[in-house]
């Protein structure tokens, strides 16, 4: 092959590869771009509480005691509803949660690492002993969600779920001390 | 194979093609363009699939801050 032929080539080859360093830069330019917009206009980030707890003392004392778990409604309205993950099942393990209000979900662990997502909807968090994921969510529909622990977390791990049973705001009705339970059904 | 018997690549018979300089530079003209339409075609598959799962499922179900 001539000289002229081979440089000719090499020229032509080194600018496809000049053009599609561009394209891929422009992608990726945009796509951190997108995150970056949506997290500053809507405020959409990952759950990032850092919140210290003492996981030896977890149910003795403090908001993750056992008459403290499940949801609560607030005297101001705020619905907030807790649980604790432990090998190998969540406490409760049916959340009642009213549809179409901003809720808060806090999760605490006193042994291991869980971790749990509810389908369909956005949550999906770490629950990391010494620590309270808190997570802020709004369900759009009635119905049971099922939401499984996703972190292994030893032998049981495929028997641990829970249910998030969404209410409708009329069926969401809260007890003289506030607390809201799983309709039976 | 022994470290002094010579390797098959250094003999012209064994590597070299009957292909000319024209068809080789045929050939080279379209090599990038086809290269370009393969990884540029998959890769807009994949940004298509990542925006519609971000824009039609992620972004409806809402914020979890």
């Amino acid at each position: 092959m001539s000289e002229l032929h081979s440089e000719v080539h090499e020229r032509r080859i080194l600018g496809t590869e000049l053009l599609w360093a561009v394209g891929v830069g422009i992608l990726v330019a945009a796509t951190l771009s997108t995150i970056v917009f949506t997290a500053l206009t809507r405020d959409i980030n990952p759950p990032s509480n850092v919140e210290r707890i003492d996981p030896k003392t977890l149910h003795l004392s403090g908001e993750f005691t056992e008459h403290n778990l499940g949801t609560t409604v607030d005297t101001d309205g705020t619905v907030t509803a807790r649980v604790i993950a432990t090998q190998f099942t969540f406490v409760p393990r049916c959340i009642a949660v009213p549809q179409g209000r901003r809720i808060k979900m806090r999760f605490a662990a006193p042994d291991v690492i869980h971790g749990l997502l509810i389908t369909g909807t956005n949550v999906n968090t770490m629950v990391v002993p010494g620590f309270v994921s808190q997570v802020h969510t709004e369900f759009t529909r009635t119905g049971d969600l099922l939401m499984p622990c996703h972190e292994y977390c030893g032998l049981g791990h495929s028997e641990m779920w829970a249910t998030v049973q969404v209410l409708p705001e009329t069926e969401f009705k809260p007890d003289s001390d506030g607390r809201v339970a799983c309709a039976k059904r | 194979m022994s470290p002094d018997e010579p390797s098959a690549a250094a003999s012209p018979l064994e590597v070299a093609d009957d292909i000319d300089d024209e068809s080789l530079a045929d050939v080279m003209r379209v090599v990038p363009l086809g290269a370009g339409v393969l990884a540029g075609g998959a890769v807009a598959l994949l940004v298509l699939g990542y925006l519609a799962i971000y824009l039609l499922v992620f972004l409806p179900r809402g914020t979890v801050g």
